[in-house]
């Protein structure tokens, strides 16, 4: 455990990571989850790109507001390397999940999420939940609850603010896998997830 | 039929109610303690279930306003001598919150109550029941939700002639 109260929690029963305490710096843990419109999502392929990962479900009222405000933020910054990525934690059918997340004009990607994912991100009970990763996977803030607006841009701006120098993939090579990421042109990774 | 108000011991357990953020283990909503409850044989009797919401939560009513709200649900069984049955759910409080202030949810929030009626059939044997089951709830407050949990429900009935 480190000074600032920052671990990694090694031993837990599903894998190597587990966030627990403060996250700021903490590399992100790793995950392959389906999406809405069925292709595996996997989050490590976004390396370079800044990272808004929202934790949300269809009966929490609160996560409602948020979500067109972040929809408005992914095409305001898109071009500057923003890709928001929505978890939902819901047991409902998918298609009642992309109607909710339609109708309040979601414009990035909608995750089915698992009790793994939000075991492996700290227990993720209190919804909404965002985490802001950095280009290079780590994180830059954690966020719980419904926030002010200025604040969710000022953390997404910090986190545009972060840099990624891959140490053996060519930078021309990591930005277009990141491209084919966004345009859902990677291939089909295994779920191991749920 | 003779109406019985289980144990409205509320003070009992007031100190047990979450008040930070996050409840851990902990629920946001507790049930009183259910004393054992009489019944004649081949009788009936009305029992009333009480809970108490911690101060900062809210859950959804039995009757939310949107079907994807989860809403407050108590199932409760017992052995073949005690059936349960009519439940009776009050009505929702309609509040608005800072999350939406121009939408009205339908809440329960402090303290509430749900009725049952108890029946025993003619010429069940004398004796003590047990009676269990949940409730099924999914807490606010005024920023944030947590995931629905279920919480026991459980008490006995003692059938006498």
């Amino acid at each position: 455990m480190l000074a600032s109260g920052k671990y990694l929690d090694r031993t837990r029963k599903h894998g190597p990571i587990k966030l627990v305490g403060d996250v700021q710096g903490v590399p992100a843990p790793d995950f392959t989850l389906p999406s809405l419109d069925g292709r595996k999502v996997k989050l490590s392929d976004f390396r370079g790109k800044a990272v808004l990962l929202n934790f949300w479900a269809t009966w929490c009222p609160p996560c409602k507001v948020e979500m067109p405000w972040f929809a408005d933020l992914q095409k305001q910054y898109a071009d500057d390397g923003l890709v928001v990525l929505g978890v939902a934690m819901d047991d409902t059918e998918p298609a009642t999940i992309a109607k909710f997340a339609s109708d309040l004009g979601v414009n990035y990607q909608v995750l089915l999420g698992t009790d793994k994912v939000s075991d492996d991100y700290g227990d993720v009970q209190y919804l909404p939940t965002t985490f802001y990763i950095g280009r290079d996977g780590t994180i830059v803030d954690k966020m719980t609850g419904l926030l002010d607006r200025k604040e969710i841009e000022s953390a997404v701006k910090k986190t545009l603010g972060t840099t990624y120098k891959p140490a053996s993939v060519p930078v021309n090579q990591a930005d277009a896998k990141v491209k084919e990421a966004v345009a859902g042109k990677v291939a089909p990774a295994k779920d191991t997830n749920r | 039929m003779r109406r019985a108000r289980v144990l409205p011991v509320l003070l009992l357990f007031l100190a047990g109610v979450v008040l930070a953020q996050g409840f851990g283990d902990k629920p946001p909503v507790e049930v009183a303690p259910i004393g054992n409850v009489q019944v004649k044989a081949g009788g009936s009797k009305n029992v009333s279930l009480d809970f108490r919401i911690g101060s900062e939560f809210h859950i959804n009513s039995h009757t939310p306003k949107s079907p994807l709200l989860i809403p407050t649900v108590l199932k409760l069984s017992g052995p073949d001598q005690v059936l349960v049955s009519d439940l009776k759910y009050p009505a929702g409080q309609e509040m608005s919150f800072p999350f939406s202030p121009d939408e009205k949810l339908s809440v329960y929030s402090g303290d509430f109550t749900i009725d049952a009626v108890l029946k025993t059939p003619a010429g069940v044997a004398a004796g003590t029941y047990p009676v269990s089951g949940t409730l099924r709830f999914q807490a606010c407050d005024h920023s944030a939700c947590y995931p629905p949990r279920n919480i026991p429900v459980q008490f006995q009935v003692t059938v006498v002639k």
